[in-house]
């Protein structure tokens, strides 16, 4: 399932990040998140390392820790989503159709005129948005 | 690439991997080397370090290559074994915890910002003790015995020459039971090189009997194995060694003790040669024999294709046969050891390619055989090898990976060793700049050991800070991961102390041995603050912080605790519970500290300082904290005529006070001792949690010289800031200087509160206002200076002058205390109905003990309000307003007066004097119905010249709510019978939702007219009251009379005596008719007019009305609750609906009786035309039935009467008519058929000039004869006339602007004629 | 998902904004009037930006971005491509629509010889009228490049209606 998702502006500031276990381990969770922008660094930074295809917006698997694993997706705006999942054996198609469809949804919030860019986004529609997404995620990975 | 032999791994290994000496020696050795301090083998160890030996070796295939550095390591044989690993580990504790109380003495500067760390070389960033960690970590598994470079090389037999049979010593000294484990168990081969030395101290007398001893020595064991060794040769004097030697080989020798006091320069040489030749003539040669020895058994056994192919058969062989857990056991004799023995003697006399290819057999061997633990070494020293042999990094690389995972495998056995591997490993890739793989094998180096795991996760951290580019998310994150496995192994340390409480050799100190480590995680959080400073990632800083703060608090260090935990306080994005948390631990915190904690800038609550707003009284003094809050400008503009200076130059009061007062107080603000200063503060919680902040105040500084002022020499002021402080954190202080208010506010969660502080100097002096200073629990004050903010928002609130410094703002000229007027205005409604009229009261008191004078009033709207004078202030109302026959007008004109000028002098002999006050009535009228805002500004002068300010303003301020009550509107048209008279018809319409009014009376303005009811009320309106609502109309007759003077007139006026007023109520009522001529309601009518913009004596044909009607019982406050409140409407300049300012009428008979057998009928009219205006009106009357020229000359010869003279135009027409004179009657029979074919009206023809031109002279009426003819009986409609008439405008008119028309067409009014046939 | 909006209502949106800010708002400081028109088509592109990038790789340099501001952004927003893109290689760029369809409906006098005083006057303010109109799409360019992580400078010229050329000077 999935743990956690992130949303991280291109100064590496926190835009939404959520997490969706019942634990309490928001901060675990976080620290995550923030470590994996080194990952993303280092895959922008030396792209042979990178995606399948140079400059692909989907990162592909970042890092894996002792029990999650850490998706990575940088946008042309140099926003970055972070999907953390304790799955083990994550379809890639799966991962990419879900930042596909997580993108629209932050597209859709930042466009919102009442949305001061680089500040966090606190839309209440996106939230759902987002966990109707992470949930239809499990679904389909599991089918 | 350099030298791998240089590189810091390369050090190490040529320091770690080199032959050991075994030494043997005897107590009495020791005791004589104790002399100095030392240890035997402390004595020689500065000795066995060779940089350049230079001996000659040959390699196994006698390829010669001399050896440079060289070293020996020298153990007792006691030590050669494995180390106890609990030993080993709280060696490692104390290694780590003596760092840490090392690195946190010195850790009191901030933690250094990532920027300037990463700028900074690597040797500087690093903590210097992890090398050294590592290589304690690395000696803590010497003497394994499955790897050989540890083994012993040689043994070196040491006895003294006290000691009696030294020879028998010698063989006893090596007897196997006392040797180590390795030799006996046949790790190692017991047969090694032996060394025997003679040790002897000169201090026992001269060496005869030792060289004796030695020639003996040499006979038995042989002649070049034999040493001896003279030591202490300076007997008397100590000597003392600059640079000592042995220093670094004794850790904890003190700095008193001289070491080696008695070894002089000879023993220092004698030493040297023993170990250079021990090493060069001996071991080494040794050693390359043995290699060579080895190397040909293991080639005659394993070399070739066929030793490999039997090798392999007999392993598989023996394979079944071994399956304990690391393999089988291999003796000294056996050909693996053998091999092993050779790799390894061949890597200390680097010759790198014969060990590797050892090494390669070997390991092939022992993964065959399962020897996980030698397969693992091997693979170790291989991938060692690949690096000095600096060739295929790959191969080194995947030879430690794969070393560092079978010991792994291995479990708890393997981890030490794997431990090392990873370090050596890790090494390799810091040499190789791959510092994250670096860092990543840090992190699997890490066991559940959690203070080992600490220390390695730190140093991974460093190398994430140390790649390129620098990793700084995961270097903070590692050091956040690092501090908590410090803290955890305290926690860990803390249990084990209470299992078996062993007290802490270091420290007594009970709280200090549970936190060895917990310095190390406060260093590795603090630094990790840096990553996270600046961020957004406000849980993890929180986090961070927190736990700082609560271990310095474990500490006792409470004070670096708190300003950690203040970095909380404002965390409005955690959860309500985490809030109360921080919040309770940092009050404990605080309480432990124990003192009280000045917090500049305190996060909680915040202060929204664009709030800001300070508000005081210099010349001007505010009635109400409304007043103060209205625009300095709608004051200036009301005061500017009223302040003798104001109204001669138009300048903003600083010029004034500069006239008035001293040049210093030209740039700064006054305020008068004695009277507060307010400041608006706004407070905001940004918890979800309540706060309650206690004794909120200002801090300010009162000095009190004014010399201050210009030289702004500060340190009194400071000084005095203090001691304002001390006394004003204590409650409801009195201070000498200024009292200062106190406010407790409690905050629910995200709650903004606007607080008022005030703060009331005493003394004269220089008053600056710093700051806000509150209290969030007994311990914590929060200060928040004003003077760091910018005030350009505040300038716009305060009332401030642009060219004010910011610093200026707060700063205040205390001068000695003034008299100050406090007004009121008693009983003015907050909500009333338009037209209310009531009497008021406004109360000067004065409370100071001075008198004022010369006061004067301005009322902004003096449509609502206005000033009585003093005889009214305690009349009966409205019985007041009752016509009185003694009334006169001056009253109200001496009013009218004082309102034309807009400023109301109260009389000269009138004065407040001191603690008394003085009434003065006011008349209120709502006027217009809307939200209405009343300023009332009142000057007064000091009796007292000696001050600094000549006057004063009291400003007051009210807002009150008119709602509309009664809708009256007349409307005024000509009466057609009558000329003078008009038809007046007044609406009212209730428009109130429930009030029930009382029609009072209508009276007109203006004392021409009379008016009076066309039709009884009663008649109208049964009851006098017009319910919510309802609509009223009712007719009046109005009647000019003046005109009626001037004219004469055939209607006489019924009465003579003035009827301007019309009683609406019932008639039986007896209450009087309110005067209107009278203050207040003339005055408010004058007003009206003035508010309209008309002339006070307009034209006399407008006419003003004021309708009075009461309102009973009003559900909204009236002045006295029992009598009716009265409502008074105006109407002005209620003008003729379409008047113009010519007026005629046609008079003449209604009814002739004729017989028209005779002739033709003739008819006089006559038409009286009125010219109402004051201009001089030219009016033509010309009449029309037909193109009739020819019937005017019938009788134009007929003298107009009142004709005017210059009217003779009309006489040259004459001779035309006359010619035209004979054919008028056929013509008019003619025209007549054809009259009457065309239009069967008009049986009539207008006889006399058909176009009349007149000139009237203003305010005149003139008579014009009029004649028609009549030629049948019938009703004749007389208006086929027109009426064109123009004013010649005279100059006063012009400037007039007079709003009726100067010239119109009038068709004539109907004017109907009967005329009977009579018989 | 991507809904869309009549021209003509684009087209009087525009036109009367710019009217509102610059005759009521701002009247008597164009300047100002300017640079609110300008932050407005900035946060347009801004976002317009983040949206049109959806799916496609990242951009390697300026280039392949002015290049999508050319083709794909541009289509997007008027249904056809920048005419023509000039560069000096060193951070300038001119993007050039030969008929900008927000200039289409605004009325050019075409009188090309024209000596009376009050003629020039009229070309004149319409030429101030029409850079008024150009503040936006200046806007939507560099908040669209911004996003995209080039900061830059825009400016339009309008030499010859409906012609209109945007430069793009890419802070260095």
């Amino acid at each position: 399932m999935i743990v956690c998702v992130a949303v991280v502006g291109y100064q590496n500031n926190p835009l939404y990040i959520q997490s969706f276990t019942d634990a309490d381990d928001a901060l675990k969770l976080h620290h995550i998140v923030h470590c994996s922008l080194d990952v993303v660094d280092e895959r922008v930074n030396n792209p042979k390392k990178s995606g399948p295809t140079l400059n692909e917006t989907f990162l592909g698997l970042l890092y894996p820790t002792e029990n999650y694993k850490v998706y990575g997706y940088l946008t042309n705006t140099k926003v970055k989503f972070i999907l953390v999942t304790t799955d083990l054996d994550v379809r890639d198609a799966d991962v990419r159709n879900f930042f596909k469809r997580f993108h629209a949804a932050y597209v859709d919030a930042v466009s919102n005129p009442f949305h001061v860019p680089g500040k966090k986004i606190t839309s209440r529609t996106f939230a759902e948005r987002v966990s109707t997404i992470v949930k239809s995620f499990g679904l389909s990975s599991v089918g | 690439m350099v030298d791998p032999a240089n590189t810091p791994l390369g050090k190490m290994l040529l320091e770690e991997i080199t032959p050991v000496v075994m030494v043997l020696c005897t107590p009495l050795v020791e005791e004589s080397c104790l002399k100095n301090g030392l240890s035997f083998i402390q004595m020689l160890s500065p000795f066995c370090n060779f940089t350049n030996i230079d001996v000659p070796v040959r390699t196994a295939s006698d390829q010669p290559y001399r050896l440079q550095k060289f070293k020996l390591r020298l153990f007792y044989a006691s030590d050669i074994r494995q180390p106890n690993l609990e030993v080993a580990k709280e060696r490692l504790k104390q290694v780590i915890t003596q760092a840490g109380e090392k690195d946190f003495s010195e850790m009191w500067s901030d933690p250094p910002q990532v920027n300037d760390l990463l700028s900074r070389p690597e040797s500087e960033i690093l903590p210097s003790w992890f090398q050294f960690f590592n290589e304690e970590l690395v000696r803590t598994l010497s003497f394994s015995d499955h790897e050989a470079f540890d083994h012993p090389v040689a043994c070196l037999l040491v006895v003294s020459s006290r000691d009696e049979e030294p020879i028998n010593r010698f063989v006893d000294l090596f007897n196997t039971n006392k040797l180590p484990s390795l030799l006996n168990d046949g790790a190692m081969d017991p047969k090694i090189l032996k060394h025997y030395l003679l040790v002897h101290d000169n201090q026992d007398g001269a060496s005869e009997k030792a060289t004796k001893l030695l020639t003996e020595m040499k006979s038995t064991f042989g002649p070049n194995d034999c040493q001896l060794l003279c030591i202490n040769s300076s007997q008397d004097r100590q000597i003392h060694h600059q640079e000592n030697p042995w220093a670094p080989f004794k850790s904890d020798a003190l700095p008193t003790e001289n070491l080696g006091c008695f070894l002089n320069f000879d023993d220092f040489n004698e030493i040297k040669d023993l170990m250079q030749e021990l090493s060069s003539k001996h071991i080494i040669p040794y050693m390359e024999q043995k290699i060579r020895v080895l190397n040909q058994q293991v080639s005659a056994t394993r070399k070739g294709f066929r030793n490999q192919i039997k090798n392999l058969w007999w392993r598989k062989g023996k394979e079944d046969a071994s399956d304990s857990p690391n393999g089988p056991v291999y003796t000294f004799s056996s050909v693996e050891s053998q091999i092993r023995i050779l790799g390894d003697y061949a890597f200390m006399l680097r010759d790198y390619e014969l060990a590797l290819s050892n090494y390669r057999l070997i390991s092939t061997d022992y993964k065959l055989d399962k020897a996980w633990k030698r397969y693992a070494g091997v693979q170790e020293m291989m991938g060692l090898t690949y690096f000095l042999l600096d060739q295929s990094r790959k191969e080194a690389e995947y030879c430690m990976e794969n070393a560092f995972n079978t010991y792994l495998k291995l479990g708890s056995a393997g981890q030490q060793n794997a431990t090392r591997c990873g370090l050596w490993w890790v090494e390799m890739l810091k040499i190789r700049d791959q510092i994250k793989e670096a860092a990543t094998v840090y992190f699997r180096i890490c066991s559940e050991d959690p203070l080992h795991s600490a220390v390695m996760l730190e140093q991974a951290s460093f190398c994430y800070l140390l790649s390129k580019p620098p990793m700084l998310h995961k270097y903070g994150f590692h050091l956040v991961l690092s501090g908590d496995h410090y803290k955890k192994c305290d926690q860990v340390s803390q249990s084990l102390k209470y299992c078996d409480n062993v007290p802490n050799s270091r420290s007594s100190n009970i709280l200090q041995c549970f936190h060895l480590q917990i310095k190390h995680a406060i260093r590795t959080y603090r630094s990790a603050v840096s990553v996270y400073k600046g961020t957004t990632w406000s849980l993890i800083k929180d986090h961070v912080h927190f736990h700082i703060g609560q271990w310095y608090a474990f500490l006792g260090m409470y004070d670096v605790a708190v300003t950690h935990m203040l970095e909380l306080l404002a965390c409005s994005h955690q959860s309500k519970t985490t809030q109360e948390l921080f919040l309770r631990d940092f009050l404990q915190i605080v309480q432990k500290t124990g003192k009280t904690f000045e917090v500049l800038k305190l996060q909680l609550p915040a202060i929204n300082i664009s709030s800001l707003k300070v508000i005081f009284e210099d010349h001007r003094t505010y009635a109400s904290a409304a007043a103060a809050s209205v625009k300095e400008s709608v004051w200036h503009s009301l005061e500017e005529d009223m302040i003798p200076s104001l109204s001669t130059a138009k300048s903003n009061w600083l010029e004034l006070q500069s006239k008035l007062m001293p040049k210093k107080y030209k740039e700064s603000n006054i305020c008068v001792a004695g009277e507060a200063i307010k400041v608006d503060v706004e407070f905001k919680n940004p918890l979800q949690i309540s706060i309650s902040i206690l004794s909120v105040s200002l801090i300010c500084e009162l000095s009190a010289n004014l010399e201050e002022m210009n030289s702004d020499g500060n340190g009194s002021n400071i000084e005095l800031q203090n001691d304002e402080n001390k006394t004003s954190t204590s409650t409801r202080d009195i201070d000498s200087s200024s009292i200062l208010s106190e406010v407790d506010l409690s905050l629910e969660g995200g709650e903004t509160t606007l607080v008022q502080l005030t703060v009331t100097p005493r003394v004269e002096g220089i008053l600056k206002i710093v700051g806000v200073k509150w209290k969030l629990s007994s311990s914590v004050v929060g200060f928040h200076n004003f003077e760091s903010n910018s005030l350009n928002k505040n300038v716009a609130k305060g009332r401030r002058k642009a060219k004010y410094s910011p610093d200026n703002y707060l700063k205040f000229i205390v001068i000695k205390s003034l008299p100050k007027l406090e007004g009121i205005i008693h009983s003015l409604p907050e909500k009333t109905y338009v037209g209310d009229l009531r009497h008021l009261v406004l109360e000067l008191s004065n409370r100071s003990k001075f008198p004022v004078k010369n006061l004067k009033m301005k009322i902004s709207n003096p449509r609502f309000l206005n000033a009585g004078n003093q005889r009214e202030l305690n009349v009966e109302f409205p019985a007041c307003l009752g016509k009185k026959t003694n009334v006169v007008q001056s009253g109200g004109h001496s009013n009218i007066n004082k309102v034309l000028q807009n400023v109301f002098l109260f009389p000269e002999n009138i004065s407040v004097q001191e603690e008394t006050s003085l009434s003065w009535p006011l008349w209120f009228r709502a006027a217009v119905p809307g939200n209405i805002s009343l300023y009332v500004t009142i000057y007064y002068e000091m009796e007292d010249v000696s001050s600094i300010m000549k006057y004063r303003t009291l400003r007051m301020h009210y807002n009150l709510q008119v709602l509309p009550s009664l809708d009256v509107s007349f409307e005024l048209s000509p009466c057609p019978s009558r000329l003078q008279e008009f038809l007046l018809r007044m609406d009212v319409v209730n428009k109130t939702s429930s009030e029930c009014f009382q029609v009072h009376q209508l009276s007109s303005v203006g004392k021409q007219w009379e008016i009076s009811l066309l039709q009884p009320v009663d008649s109208i309106l049964p009851s006098q009251s017009l319910f919510a609502g309802q609509a009223l109309s009712c007719f009046f007759k109005l009647k000019d009379r003046r005109k009626s003077s001037t004219s004469e007139d055939s209607i006489p006026s019924p009465s003579l005596l003035l009827q301007s007023d019309v009683r609406l109520g019932p008639q039986g009522n007896s209450e009087a008719l309110f005067d209107v001529y009278s203050s207040p309601l003339a005055d408010f009518h004058n007003s009206e007019r003035l508010h309209q913009g008309m002339p006070l004596q307009g034209n006399e044909y407008k006419v003003d009305f004021v309708f009075i009607s009461q309102l009973l019982k009003g559900n909204i406050d009236s002045g006295a609750p029992n009598t009716p409140l009265l409502i008074s409407h105006h109407a002005c300049h209620c003008s003729l609906s379409s008047m113009s300012s010519i007026s005629w009428l046609v008079d003449g008979p209604q009814t002739v009786q004729h017989n028209f057998s005779g002739s033709l009928c003739e008819v006089n009219l006559r038409m009286m035309i009125t010219n109402s205006s004051d201009a001089v009106a030219s009016v033509r009357i010309s009449t029309f039935d037909s193109p009739s020229s020819s019937i005017q000359s019938s009788d134009a010869s007929a003298p107009q009467p009142g004709l005017p003279p210059e009217n003779q135009a009309g006489w040259c027409d004459i001779p035309v008519v006359n010619d035209m004179k004979v054919i008028t009657s056929d013509a008019l029979a003619t025209r007549f058929t054809k009259s009457v074919s065309l239009e069967s009206v008009s049986q009539f023809i207008w006889s006399g000039s058909s176009s009349t031109k007149l000139r009237l002279q203003p305010r005149s009426t003139a008579e014009i004869p009029l004649q028609i003819s009549v030629f049948a009986p019938g009703i004749y409609d007389l208006s086929n006339y027109v009426l064109n008439w123009n004013l010649m405008p005279s100059s006063e008119e012009e400037k007039q602007g007079e709003a009726s028309k100067s010239s119109g067409v009038c068709q004539g009014y109907p004017y109907y004629l009967t005329v009977v046939q009579s018989t | 998902m991507g809904r869309e909006v009549s021209e003509s209502c684009i087209d009087s949106l525009l036109t009367e904004m710019v009217s509102t800010y610059c005759n009521r708002f701002y009247a008597n400081k164009p300047e100002l009037a300017a640079r609110r028109i300008e932050a407005i088509g900035y946060q347009v592109g801004h976002q317009l930006s983040e949206r049109y990038t959806m799916d496609r790789p990242r951009f390697s340099d300026h280039l392949e971005a002015i290049k999508f501001i050319c083709k794909d952004f541009w289509s997007e927003l008027f249904k056809k491509q920048i005419d023509n893109l000039k560069t000096n290689h060193r951070g300038t760029f001119v993007l050039q629509d030969n008929r900008f369809r927000w200039l289409t409906r605004m009325s050019i006098d075409q009188s090309p010889e024209n000596g009376a005083s009050e003629d020039t006057s009229i070309m004149a303010d319409n030429k101030a009228v029409q850079s008024m109109h150009l503040y936006f799409p200046c806007g939507i360019i560099r908040g669209a490049l911004s996003n995209l992580g080039i900061p830059c400078a825009v400016s339009a010229d309008i030499s010859n209606l409906p012609a209109c050329s945007f430069v793009v000077r890419i802070k260095a």
